[in-house]
Order: C-alpha cells, then sequence, then structure tokens
C-alpha cells in the first residue's frame, strides 16, 4: 500500500495544500517560519512523488505480495515517479542556464556602465529603478541616477538593506527552486500560487531587514518614491486593471499591499511560526517515513 | 579581465563616435596609466567584438575598431531589458525590482501609512 499512500500524499501537497496555503494571509505574518513551511510542502511533494517509485522497489525487495492490484499500483507509481524526476530535471537544467546567461549579459553590461559608489552600482539612467543581482564572485546591488536622486539618505540606506537581504539570504536560489516547480508543473498542481507567494515572501523578508536598519517610515518613504516613479507606458501596455498581473512588477495584483500591511505589522508571532515550523518539520518526515517504514518494520 | 575592457570602452568612448582605432592607439592610450601588453589590449579588443560590443574593420594588414554604440545607447538598452525582466510575469526571475509599478489602491495605501507613521 505504501505507493498508493504516497502518491495520495504527493497529490494532495501538490494541489489543496498549497491551494490552501496561498489563501491563508495570516501565515505571511510569521515570513520566515511561512517560508520554510512553502519549502517542507514542495520538498515533500517531490518527496512522495520520487518515494512512491522507490518504495515499490523495497516493497518488492521485501517480498510483498503481489495480487492484481499490485500491477495497477505499481504502473502508477512508476510513471509518477519517472515523470516528476525528469521534469524536474530537465526544467531545472533549462531554467538554470536561462536564468545564469540573463544575469551574466547583464553583469558584463553592469560593470561597463555602472559606477561604483560606497557599495553600489550607479547606472546613469533617468528611470527610478533599484534592483540587486546575484552573481559569483560579487553580487551587485544597482541603484540608477533617477532613484538616487528621488530618495533621500534614510530612504537610500532601506533599499540598500533590502536588497543586500535579498543577496545574503539567497533569495534567488529559492525563487530559482520554485520557478522551475512551476515551469515543470505549469498546470493541475497549485504552482503558480505557490510561486507568487514565495516572491512574495521575499519580499516580506527584505523589508524586515530594510525596517530592522532604518524603521519603517524611510522603508515605505522609499516605496512611495520608487512605485510612484516607473514610466506609465509600460502599465498602459497591458491593459490598466484588467492586466494588474503584469502591472505590479514581478508579483502580481495586490502584493504591495500585502508588503505594505506588514511593514506596518510589529508583530512577533512566535506561536503562529512555530506552529508553521513544526508542520514543516511533520510534512518532510511523513514521506520519509513511508518509505523507510518497509525497511523498518523487515528488522524487527 | 571586465576591469580592463572597462578601460578599453572608456578609450573608445571618450572619443566621436566615428573614429576608428587601431590597437596601437588604445594601447598608448592605457599604457599611460597602467603596466600592460600590446597582445593583452588586442586580447581584450578581440573579445569586446565577439561580444558585439565593438565593431571591427579590415584596414589592410591591420584592424580598426570603434564602440557599436555610445554609452549613453548602452545604457538606454540595458535598462529596456531591465524594465522588460521586472515587468514580464512569471516566466523570468533573473531580476527582481526593490518595487514594480504601483496601481492606485496601491498608492493610496503607501500613503495611508505613510499618515500613520505621522506624515502626509
Amino acid at each position: 500500500m505504501t505507493p498508493l499512500l504516497l502518491s495520495a500524499l504527493a497529490v494532495v501537497l501538490c494541489g489543496p495544500v498549497p491551494w490552501l496555503l496561498s489563501r491563508s494571509p495570516r501565515l505571511r505574518r510569521a515570513p520566515r517560519a511561512a517560508m520554510v513551511l512553502w519549502q517542507a510542502v514542495a520538498l515533500a511533494a517531490v518527496l512522495a512523488a520520487l518515494g512512491a517509485g522507490l518504495s515499490l522497489v523495497t516493497g518488492s525487495a521485501l517480498g510483498a505480495q503481489r495480487s492484481g492490484h499490485w500491477y495497477g499500483v505499481a504502473v502508477l507509481a512508476l510513471v509518477l515517479t519517472a515523470t516528476v524526476l525528469g521534469r524536474l530535471l530537465l526544467r531545472g537544467h533549462q531554467v538554470g542556464t536561462r536564468i545564469r546567461a540573463a544575469r551574466r549579459r547583464h553583469r558584463q553590461l553592469l560593470d561597463l556602465l555602472g559606477a561604483e559608489d560606497a557599495g553600489m552600482l550607479v547606472v546613469a539612467s533617468p528611470e527610478p529603478v533599484a534592483y540587486c543581482v546575484p552573481g559569483l564572485p560579487r553580487s551587485r546591488v544597482v541603484v540608477t541616477e533617477g532613484a538616487r536622486a528621488s530618495l533621500g539618505g534614510e530612504e537610500l540606506a532601506a533599499v540598500l538593506a533590502h536588497e543586500r537581504a535579498h543577496l545574503r539570504a539567497r533569495h534567488d536560489l529559492v525563487l530559482e527552486a520554485f520557478t522551475v516547480l512551476h515551469e515543470a508543473f505549469p498546470r493541475l498542481v497549485s504552482s503558480a500560487a505557490a510561486l507568487a507567494e514565495v516572491r512574495l515572501l521575499v519580499e516580506v523578508l527584505a523589508d524586515r531587514a530594510a525596517r530592522r536598519r532604518t524603521g519603517p517610515r524611510p522603508l515605505v518613504r522609499a516605496l512611495v518614491a520608487l512605485a510612484e516613479g516607473v514610466a506609465p507606458e509600460a502599465a498602459l501596455g497591458v491593459g490598466g486593471e484588467t492586466g494588474r498581473s503584469g502591472v505590479g512588477g514581478q508579483l502580481g495584483g495586490g502584493a504591495l499591499l500585502a508588503r505594505i500591511e506588514l511593514i506596518r505589522d510589529p508583530g512577533r508571532h512566535r506561536l503562529l511560526a512555530a506552529a508553521q515550523l513544526a508542520t514543516a518539520v511533520a510534512l518532510v518526515v511523513l514521506p520519509t517515513v513511508f518509505v523507510a517504514w518497509p525497511w523498518l518494520a523487515s528488522l524487527s | 579581465m571586465g576591469e580592463l575592457e572597462r578601460a578599453v570602452m572608456d578609450r573608445l568612448w571618450s572619443a566621436d563616435a566615428d573614429r576608428w582605432f587601431t590597437v596601437r592607439e588604445v594601447h598608448e592610450a592605457l599604457a599611460a596609466d597602467r603596466d600592460i601588453a600590446y597582445t593583452t589590449v588586442m586580447t581584450v579588443m578581440d573579445r569586446l567584438a565577439k561580444k558585439a560590443l565593438v565593431s571591427q574593420q579590415r584596414d589592410g594588414r591591420a584592424y580598426r575598431y570603434r564602440a557599436t554604440a555610445s554609452r549613453g545607447e548602452l545604457t538606454a538598452e540595458l535598462m529596456r531589458e531591465t524594465l522588460d525582466e521586472f515587468s514580464v510575469g512569471d516566466r523570468r526571475t533573473a531580476l527582481v525590482a526593490f518595487v514594480g509599478e504601483a496601481s492606485d489602491e496601491e498608492r493610496a495605501a503607501l500613503r495611508e501609512a505613510l499618515a500613520a507613521f505621522g506624515e502626509g
């Protein structure tokens, strides 16, 4: 029965669980724990799917009985495992290659055009934009002259603290992993919701770092300064309110609202964090135990 | 090497856009404030040509070079690509903006947050 259980677990972790989580904005109030929980759900889903095939091998190695059902379950579990493994490897390679190529080209131009100043690269452009480019051996925080002109000293410090938090915590790797999941399984599973939520969470975490550094006021002022400034034609191009998914930058409609609300929330929410972390541990342990159980049982 | 590429491009950009340079001319300019071999400059310029950052023109036995685009044009291209990365939905994650474009509702919420912190 183990392959069937694991397959069912994988299905539940792929669909209903992320769907429910993404509809529980309360969880974001403990963003670090929420981030761990999302990663645990993704990891557990992949483990369960891979474990379904693996447990089949352990099952037959331990001489489980083979009824008519057995072959049906076996085929199901093997197809699931092979599909998940194959797609993840393929998309992981494609996404990784694409992202690295884009960043490499971007870094080359930046290093020709940017002026190093107090730990950031300043680009001579009027567009008020700030972002970071992860890379080895050196990551870069980029601020345009337009952005620098519209930010005071405290606001600039908030922006830099935000971007450096992204780089320090390697948020790019988390986003890459969830992008791979989404591209490997764009339909049927709730991978789009997962990616959107993780994108929001990395911003919330970086906002927290900035808030610790400068307090909430300069951070919100910086958000105001840079959100007002982006060229309006880009927004109009995707069609006002109906095109919201494209308008909110990387984040879909409402993500900035969620960020603002959380910047205003000073609470620590320890209980919520503890509950999310405990759930995360349980989720990863569950498929592992399912796979290991037949071995453990055969030993005793 | 990135630093040398930058020095070469700075030299090309500091001249008129239609001025073509030989490697020797660029080498002379760079050698004024650093110890650098002629062949190194040649390698750097060859690589810049491969990246299409400089154009190459055959002139007798030697090549002449000039910047393919001005500094301003290249900066505009860089920012255009950057804004594309920010605005194209879920396909890309190479770059993430501090804040993307905001809707009216989001701007109102920002102003409200500022007001809550005691300023307008």
